[in-house]
């Protein structure tokens, strides 16, 4: 890992406060809106002049969607990003004139797909130029000099200027990406899975170089990526996002020696290790991720988590997720009446559906904490009466050494467990 | 000048000739590989024919006086067969050189295409690429209009407008234009909303580029390619639908224009007096064949799939 030195204060450039992005759902002629995609729901972090910080999920969970925030390319439903500006932190959105071009200019993006981000009727003189000119920061005698200049740092040359980007390598246009995002000399770059589409070799390198720019130029980086065993190199600090949230956040080091959120350790599970022996299953997070414009109650993670209690947030969509996969039972549900998100009367067509449910809940069919969180089970003929427990939304505490996980388990209990 | 100045001008000059150079490579591609298509190339060779006749119609032809877009009348020399010494093309009732009317119909032909093109192809860019970029209402009042005139047949509509402002060559491009304008608006905003969501756009936005240069670098240029290829069919078909308004009598009678030819010739046909509509008839027919192969080879050696990969 790379200056172990403490960050102080002052070299904060971005603060990332309570930032949310909701996208609405539309339906029908009127186009009214029946709901909100969750995308981003309530994320904070801050990134330090210098510094690497790894945003880390699996797909569809706001990771890019927060990365086109921090990069202005979005504005956020709610919160905000503040930027650090003559020693104060100034919201993003609000910046205008010279302001708004001064955070512009010092917050450059780097995209996954390299070759859908350079427009292709350009030459790289035109593409890695174009920042300069905007800006006029080059006469048009020096631009060539300057854009070679910038093509050397990242191992390209004069030879390439007059190409067109679909000459170049997958690789090579990622180069020209970074060239073109250093062209202003940024604070910081947003890195949106920048490595995701290279060959694993071609990865590599790719990641030196960005490494070796970042120690010349000082250089933060937001790092957004799925693969943990690229953040593990890069970054300083994770931030790990589940369906919109922050399930985990600390040194990356601290995270990878003992990952706090249940999330977290499955996903480092779920990463096929090239020392296993051959013919070994891997291990991966079981279904699917909910979806985000009804994420689950209390810890968004509980449909998944093999260490869930019953004090996880247990509802009625849990109940209804089972039945989906219950034969005998689902076919029969004629209707759902809710009073709230944790309780409900399930209405079938026949009694002997409605007993069976009420029969299997009280079993060992469904998870035993499932069971412990349920508060009342009644039957009633062809209904059948689901209460569980109100529970709040799992917060995002302080654990020791300034580590935040969002989880109701005690560190050792989720370091202690072992997978089956 | 120092000469630290001055090389480094040379420099900005040559940069911007070999930019220029390797554009122009690419242009050049673009064209070999419709030259290579045979049917493309017989196209080029006919608009390219055509194209000479146009403009070299008063070295080919001594204009007509005083204005060189009516036939000629030559009464000593009515309802002639081919080949008759003069009239190497016969004459029509009137005593009119169908040869003539080819010719100049040519100018006329050309007249009409370039103007009816030219303004419906700006007309539809703007109007497509607003409703495409601001989007929202405005968007929905454009396109809602834009529907209204795709609802009526094209021919229709055209032959309605030409008809109320009365019989003349200048009513019948002015009808076409009205009526052809809402399929570049069309083409134009399904190109403008794919090509505002590619990540290059939101690379020129993370730059701080403005809205405008962004339209004018990044998004009008990828979005031209099927604006063109309309286009370049459009040439042909302006001039057949023109022919078609020309023929049912709402153009001015005696000009030298393929469809009024056609028209005033066809009631000899029957008494065996063929040329009068035949030979105008056949350049409509080429200039319309000509443009539809060139605008499917132009479609094809466009194509994003096989360009420059």
């Amino acid at each position: 890992m790379r200056a172990a030195v403490a960050p102080q204060a002052d070299d904060l450039i971005l603060s990332v406060r309570e930032v949310k992005k909701h996208y609405p759902i539309r339906e029908g002629a009127l186009q009214r809106v029946v709901g909100h995609v969750r995308a981003v729901d309530g994320v904070s972090f801050d990134i330090r002049r210098g510094e690497t910080v790894g945003l880390v999920g699996e797909s569809g969970c706001g990771k890019t969607t927060l990365g086109r925030v921090i990069a202005a390319l979005a504005d956020p439903t709610d919160g905000g990003v503040h930027y650090s500006m003559d020693g104060e932190m100034r919201r993003i959105d609000r910046l205008e004139g010279k302001a708004a071009q001064t955070f512009r200019r010092n917050c450059q993006m780097v995209f996954q797909d390299s070759f859908a981000s350079l427009n292709p009727r350009h030459l790289v003189i035109d593409l890695v130029g174009r920042p300069l000119k905007v800006y006029n920061e080059a006469a048009s005698a020096d631009l060539v000099e300057r854009v070679v200049e910038l093509l050397e740092q990242v191992g390209l040359g004069r030879q390439h200027l007059f190409r067109y980007p679909h000459q170049f390598s997958g690789g090579q246009r990622q180069r020209i990406s970074i060239a073109r995002a250093l062209a202003l000399n940024p604070e910081i770059i947003v890195l949106d899975e920048p490595t995701s589409a290279l060959d694993v070799s071609v990865q590599a390198q790719i990641l030196n170089l960005l490494n070796d720019l970042q120690k010349e130029r000082n250089l933060a980086y937001l790092f957004v990526t799925h693969d943990l065993s690229v953040v593990r190199h890069m970054a300083d600090r994770l931030v790990v996002m589940y369906l919109g949230k922050v399930a985990e956040a600390g040194e990356t080091q601290a995270i990878f020696d003992s990952p706090h959120h249940p999330y977290t350790r499955e996903l480092m599970a779920a990463k096929p290790d090239l020392e296993a022996e051959a013919n070994v299953e891997i291990r991966g997070l079981e279904g699917t991720v909910p979806d985000p414009a009804r994420p689950p109650q209390g810890c968004r993670f509980h449909t998944r988590c093999e260490l869930a209690t019953s004090a996880c947030g247990w509802e009625v969509d849990d109940v209804i997720r089972w039945l989906e996969d219950a034969p005998g039972m689902f076919e029969h549900l004629v209707g759902v009446e809710r009073t709230t998100e944790f309780a409900a009367e399930l209405a079938f067509d026949n009694e002997d559906a409605a007993g069976l449910l009420s029969m299997a809940v009280r079993s060992e069919q469904v998870p035993e904490t499932m069971r412990a969180a349920m508060r009342r089970l009644n039957l009633d003929g062809t209904k059948v009466e689901i209460e569980f427990e109100e529970v709040g939304e799992v917060e995002l505490t302080v654990r020791d050494d300034g580590r935040m996980a969002a989880c109701v388990l005690a560190p050792q209990e989720v370091a202690s467990w072992k997978s089956p | 000048m120092t000469d630290v100045q001055q090389s480094r001008n040379a420099a900005g000059a040559m940069t911007a000739d070999t930019a220029f150079r390797v554009r122009m490579r690419r242009l050049f591609g673009v064209l070999q590989g419709m030259a290579s298509n045979p049917a493309t190339v017989i196209g080029l060779v006919i608009i390219a024919l055509m194209l000479i006749m146009a403009i070299f119609a008063p070295w080919l032809l001594e204009p007509n006086s005083p204005d060189p877009y009516q036939m000629p009348r030559d009464w000593g020399a009515v309802r002639k067969p081919p080949g008759t010494p003069g009239h190497p093309l016969g004459t029509t009732n009137e005593g009119g050189d169908v040869l003539y009317g080819v010719i100049w119909g040519s100018r006329t032909s050309l007249q009409l295409s370039l103007m009816v093109v030219g303004s419906t192809m700006i007309v539809g860019t703007i109007v497509g690429s607003i409703a495409g970029l601001v989007g929202g209402w405005v968007d929905e009042v454009l396109m809602r209009l834009v529907d209204v005139f795709l609802s009526i047949p094209e021919l229709i509509f055209a032959l309605a407008i030409a008809a109320v402002l009365g019989p003349s060559f200048g009513n019948i491009i002015l009808a076409l234009a009205v009526v052809l304008w809402v399929k570049y608006a069309r083409i134009m905003r399904a190109q403008v909303l794919q090509i505002k969501q590619h990540d290059f756009v939101d690379a020129a936005r993370v730059i701080g580029d403005s809205k405008l240069n962004i339209y004018l670098r990044d998004i009008l240029p990828n979005a031209v390619t099927p604006v063109t290829v309309q286009a370049t069919l459009d040439m042909g078909n302006v001039v057949l639908i023109g022919a078609t308004l020309s023929f049912i009598g709402l153009s001015e009678a005696g000009i030298a224009e393929w469809g009024v030819l056609v028209s005033e010739g066809q009631a000899g046909i029957a008494s065996g007096r063929w040329w009068a509509s035949t030979f105008p008839g056949l350049m409509i027919f080429l200039w319309a064949l000509a443009f539809n192969l060139v605008g499917d080879g132009l479609r094809d050696a466009l194509d994003p799939r096989t360009e420059g990969r």
